[in-house]
């Protein structure tokens, strides 16, 4: 298969180039939020919800901070650049240019990855430096992060080439993705649930990547390790082969 | 000129149900200055973005320099550089910088593009506004920087949609100046517009397309001679509504007052005309006559002005 190098390099790092030329809105505000939530509802919480699992309170949500950080920062990424170019009038330079449907996704998941992957990790490194959080296995960890980022900025680009609007695509990520993130059991653990909720967040997928995360971190999970693995692999590999059908289809950016 | 840079045959596509182009034929040769006339609306747009990429096809087939635009889509669209008609604009990057990314896309890199985009840069006079973001250029300098992004990797086919839209006269000249240039050394250039003059100024071939069909095509003296008819303007004192119906066997346009008529002899046709006016008790102000134009063999073919 014929790949142009050159063409997929320069998208990429423009992708990239992109959202950290705004770093203020697409890093920093991650940072600042996680440090509220550690502050606030670690150290207010932790008074009445000691442990979780033989794990104090504000440690517990740190891996959850970590997935939600990377998700939505690695989902908007994608979204917003493939939906601001479509109404700027920027996208039929990329598709006029040679570059195949392939190349065109690679990019900006590439973009929304390390987007994510950044924001992911600086939120570990803020619990590491603020709360002395100890990472039980690090490469595991950043490799977990890489796989979530990877799947939500191909589900990002999905939403992106999708929407007609900002309104419709703000729609999509409040009433979907946050639910489905808080649901996930970021700020709990599902043993804490009835036996309903509980049963419902099985069917959850970003429910796996916060315990799959919550295992490398910490080495405890409501979900089997493996499985949370497997889960959130097989998801990337979904969702990216989806973004490049979607683009292939040329579904709403081609007339 | 033997080889063909561009064929179309039988295209088609449809919006909903409803037809904008409708088994269209081209054939644009190589180093050749080819204009694509038509009113707004008519399918030159449709035309460009098919064979650019941006808009599907229903039927037929395209070639550039013989090969399918689908099928072999890294070659053809390397071929050829396109000026879109809308406007992009960028937030994000200084207009120098969006010239290396678009670049490359098509495979340059930094080092082998620095040459000739600090050329196209200084040719186009966007030198001192390299560093400026697009929203802070004027329409005209942003239609210059458009160029300079078509040209970027040096195509052999140049692809223009209105490209002097909303442009002030200076600029207009400079780039006809320009283009004639970029035609000179060997670049095959499809122009599509709705400023008769400007086709009938550079175009070496016309193609006249109308409601998605190819209505007449040849070069702009060709038609001229063969279709066109001269023009007699005609300025009334005031316009009367039952003028519709007298002169409703005559091709003509009316703004206002003014009438434009296109007729074969000016000679025989014009005491007709006016005898019928006068008759009818209008008072004519004015009488001009033209020799034929490009203008006058749209107004013929459609039997509607190409501004409409």
């Amino acid at each position: 298969m014929q790949i142009n190098w050159i063409g997929l390099w320069t998208l990429t790092s423009r992708e990239v180039g992109r959202f950290f030329s705004v770093y203020r809105q697409t890093i920093l505000p991650g940072l600042i939020s996680s440090a509220l939530y550690i502050l606030i509802f670690g150290f207010t919480l932790q008074q009445r919800i000691a442990e979780i699992s033989g794990v104090p309170y504000t440690l517990f949500i740190m891996p959850g901070l970590i997935m939600m950080n990377t998700l939505t920062n690695s989902s908007s990424n994608t979204a917003s650049s493939m939906l601001q170019m479509k109404l700027l009038q920027q996208l039929p330079d990329i598709l006029t240019a040679p570059l195949s449907s392939l190349e065109i996704s690679l990019a900006y998941i590439i973009g929304g990855t390390v987007r994510g992957f950044v924001n992911g990790f600086l939120v570990l490194l803020l619990g590491i430096l603020l709360i002395g959080l100890p990472v039980e296995n690090l490469v595991l960890s950043l490799v977990y992060i890489f796989v979530v980022a990877w799947t939500f900025s191909s589900i990002g680009l999905l939403l992106g080439q999708l929407s007609d609007s900002w309104d419709q695509l703000a729609m999509m990520q409040n009433f979907i993705l946050t639910p489905l993130s808080f649901l996930g059991g970021i700020f709990y653990s599902i043993k804490m649930l009835p036996d309903w909720a509980q049963l419902l967040s099985f069917f959850n997928p970003i429910y796996y990547m916060i315990n799959g995360i919550r295992f490398t971190v910490l080495g405890i999970s409501d979900s089997s390790p493996g499985f949370s693995f497997a889960m959130a692999l097989t998801m990337a590999i979904i969702f990216f082969t989806a973004a490049v059908l979607l683009m292939k289809s040329g579904k709403k950016i081609k007339l | 000129m033997t080889d063909a840079a561009i064929k179309i045959r039988g295209l088609s596509k449809s919006y909903n149900g409803s037809d904008a182009l409708s088994d269209i034929d081209l054939t644009i040769y190589k180093g050749q200055f080819f204009g694509l006339l038509g009113p707004n609306g008519a399918g030159k747009s449709t035309t460009i973005n098919i064979l650019t990429g941006l808009v599907r096809k229903n039927k037929g087939e395209i070639t550039v320099f013989g090969k399918d635009i689908e099928n072999d889509f890294r070659f053809t669209r390397s071929q050829i550089g396109t000026a879109q008609q809308e406007l992009s604009v960028d937030w994000f990057f200084p207009i120098e910088k969006l010239l290396y990314y678009q670049a490359g896309y098509y495979g340059i890199s930094k080092n082998m593009a620095k040459d000739r985009i600090h050329n196209l840069l200084n040719r186009l006079g966007l030198w001192e506004k390299r560093g400026s973001r697009l929203r802070q250029l004027s329409g005209g300098m942003k239609r210059r920087f458009q160029l300079a992004k078509a040209l970027v990797h040096d195509p052999n086919i140049i692809i223009l949609d209105e490209p002097t839209a909303g442009i002030d006269v200076e600029f207009r000249h400079e780039l006809w100046k320009y283009l004639r240039h970029l035609h000179k050394e060997g670049k095959t250039i499809l122009l599509t517009t709705h400023y008769i003059e400007e086709a009938e100024l550079l175009c070496e071939y016309v193609s006249i397309i109308h409601n998605g069909k190819v209505i007449s095509e040849g070069t702009p003296s060709g038609l001229i001679n063969d279709l066109g008819q001269a023009g007699i303007t005609i300025q009334l004192k005031e316009w009367k509504n039952k003028l519709t119906k007298v002169l409703g066997s005559c091709t003509y346009t009316r703004t206002e007052n003014q009438l434009h008529f296109s007729v074969q002899d000016t000679e025989i046709e014009m005491p007709k005309i006016i005898s019928l006016i006068v008759n009818n008790g209008c008072q004519i102000q004015r009488v001009k006559t033209e020799k034929s134009s490009l203008e006058d063999v749209f107004l013929n073919l459609t039997g509607m002005g190409i501004n409409n």
